[in-house]
């Protein structure tokens, strides 16, 4: 149920200004700590300004979406779900700058499959990758953990899909429209679309869907609004009608800036800039990342070779406990 | 003196000399005995010994217990035929015959005697049980006795340390202090003495005083607190409500699902099931909003 989910009561928002200055926080905490030297006049010369990530997070949403559409087997649009509110999630409390979106964008994904029991093993999985699949391995697995540290463990997702169905069986069932079942693609497009947009983090899935079922419906020229205000709302919601109303005028009008598109040539001096103020600690190309790596394995090495010391040390003791004690010595 | 089933009391070194083939005839009756079959003669009167013998002998056979009969009449018969067979035979009346009665019973009750031999009587298994628990007692007890003793022992250790580490070191006269060590220990001793022991509930071997009831059992535990009382629960919606489970299929909503198809059903799925949680769903939080919260 939704409205007692850890959805409802840590991952909803009021507005964009509220995300936007989460995001900001997250932004100015990394400079702060690897800017020091860097005087404030100068530190976006080198760094990425909050709207920079922005876009960089926006760029990797498209990704994601499309990651998506070709991954092989076909995965279900819960799991696309899912894996948008997690990476969402994610860059609201972290910086670009600190974690690559390349990484946990896959990561997203890779825990969107388990979690919305999508079975494919990690091979199956990193086969959909170009590249290094053996270090998309290593990435993946690496940054799960702390994927679902940063998501509080709050790890399951009330997607809009099945309100979707709800609502068409709803209208199909008190409703007058004529074969509800035309409205389909229409909201499945603008779901994806939604998906783009930070009005999954501040409507509730529900509202998401009645959403994109008006559209769908005004796309066609039918009129939805009787069955809304009259049957939906009816008695319960006398009330509420208004905020419903404002709430899918802004998820509307949110979708309907989602299209905007992408200047190349900005993007790729922003990749350049990102490659150089990215914290090396968590590339997995630096040095530092693979010492540290590295540094970790010794740890439990060292660990091992302690413990089993500890252990010998024991036997022994317990060894020379028991031979005064024995017969044959005494 | 030794003793064999016809009750004719032998020294130990005449058994010996008499029944160095192992078997042989009695000197006094000249009933023929097997030498292992004599042992230390527990009672002065032989005769008592004899009865003994027989009454182990024919008890073997005759091992009903009282549970095997209806009624405590047919029991008490029971018991009054054994003790005459036992009586008989021990008084040579009669032999021929009860042996007989004996070899009958035996035939007879073939099968009831081998079951009742591994039975133990009721009896039997409380003397068993009193026998374990006066065992454990005892090593209790000596468990107990050796502590006392090392604790005594380092007592007195530490006394005698005391008293040489005053001589060793105090200025007071010598004498003084051994007289004042010497009344402490007195003293102790007479307080020891003092203290009456405890009141004695059982025997020195660590049976209770009394007839000991069967194993008691422990009391019924009784919950206190109150009652549970069920609670409907409270069903947050934050939106329209939701059609319940009649309304599902009186007005029709489950008519545009699929239907589940047999396998389903047999595994328990309903499509009334995923028709109620879509519906749910798609009406559960359409009242949602943030703002109201950001206002208060």
């Amino acid at each position: 149920m939704f409205p007692t989910s850890t959805q409802c009561k840590f991952w909803m928002f009021s507005s964009e200004e509220e995300l936007n200055k989460l995001r900001e926080r997250a932004n100015i905490k990394h400079v702060q700590i690897y800017g020091r030297q860097i005087n404030d006049s100068t530190k976006y010369d080198f760094f990425l300004s909050p709207e920079e990530e922005k876009i960089m997070v926006k760029r990797y949403e498209l990704h994601l979406r499309d990651f998506c559409k070709r991954f092989q087997p076909p995965m279900p649009r819960c799991v696309v779900g899912t894996s948008f509110h997690y990476f969402k999630r994610f860059y609201i409390n972290n910086s670009v700058m600190n974690y690559h979106p390349k990484e946990i964008m896959v990561t997203c994904i890779y825990l969107a499959c388990k979690v919305e029991e999508f079975n494919v093993s990690i091979q199956q999985f990193v086969s959909n990758i170009k590249g290094d699949r053996e270090k998309a391995t290593d990435i993946i697995l690496n940054n799960e953990l702390l994927l679902m540290e940063q998501l509080n463990f709050h790890l399951s997702i009330h997607n809009p899909f099945r309100p979707v169905e709800g609502l068409l069986i709803d209208i199909k069932t008190r409703g007058s429209l004529h074969d509800p079942e035309r409205l389909r693609p229409g909201i499945e497009h603008f779901l994806e679309k939604a998906l783009l947009t930070d009005a999954i983090m501040l409507y509730s899935p529900s509202q998401v869907a009645l959403a994109a079922v008006l559209h769908a419906a005004s796309k066609l020229q039918e009129n939805l609004d009787s069955y809304v205000t009259d049957i939906l709302f009816g008695e319960d919601g006398k009330g509420k009608l208004e905020d419903l109303i404002e709430a899918v005028r802004g998820i509307r009008s949110m979708v309907k800036m989602a299209d905007s598109v992408l200047d190349k040539n900005q993007q790729k001096i922003l990749d350049k800039k990102l490659e150089k103020c990215r914290n090396p600690e968590n590339n997995p190309d630096s040095e530092i990342y693979k010492r540290r790596m590295q540094a970790m394995l010794d740890e439990d090495d060292d660990l091992y070779h302690a413990i089993s010391a500890q252990n010998q040390s024991l036997d022994n003791s317990a060894l020379n406990m028991s031979i005064p004690d024995s017969p044959e010595v005494a | 003196m030794m003793v064999n089933v016809c009750g004719h009391g032998l020294c130990e070194s005449c058994v010996d000399l008499l029944f160095l083939k192992g078997s042989g005839a009695c000197p006094e009756c000249k009933i023929p005995l097997r030498r292992n079959n004599f042992r230390v003669q527990l009672f002065e009167d032989a005769s008592v010994e004899k009865e003994v013998d027989i009454r182990k002998r024919v008890l073997r056979d005759f091992n009903k217990k009282e549970e095997d009969f209806n009624s405590l009449a047919d029991y008490n018969n029971y018991l009054e035929e054994v003790e005459t067979i036992i009586y008989n035979l021990t008084n040579n009346i009669d032999v021929v015959n009860t042996n007989k009665k004996i070899e009958q019973y035996k035939r007879d009750n073939k099968e009831q005697i081998l079951k009742s031999k591994g039975k133990l009587g009721r009896d039997e298994y409380e003397l068993e049980e009193l026998l374990e628990l006066e065992k454990q007692m005892e090593e209790a007890r000596k468990l107990e006795i050796q502590i006392e003793e090392v604790e005594s022992k380092k007592k007195k250790i530490r006394e005698k340390e005391a008293l040489i580490d005053e001589l060793m070191f105090s200025n007071a006269d010598a004498k003084n202090i051994i007289d004042t060590f010497a009344q402490q220990v007195q003293q102790e001793k007479e307080e020891k003495s003092k203290q009456v022991p405890a009141k004695a509930t059982q025997f020195s071997t660590g049976i209770q005083f009394g007839r000991q009831t069967q194993a008691s059992f422990l009391p019924v535990p009784v919950d206190e607190g109150p009652l549970y009382r069920y609670q409907s629960i409270t069903f947050t919606t934050d939106g329209p409500r939701p059609p319940s489970d009649y309304e599902l299929t009186n007005k029709g909503f489950i008519n545009h699902v699929r239907a589940e198809t047999e396998q389903e059903r047999a595994g328990g799925f309903k499509s009334v099931i995923a028709c109620k949680r879509a519906l749910q769903d798609a009406l559960v939080g359409l009242f949602h909003t943030k703002k109201v919260a950001t206002t208060y």
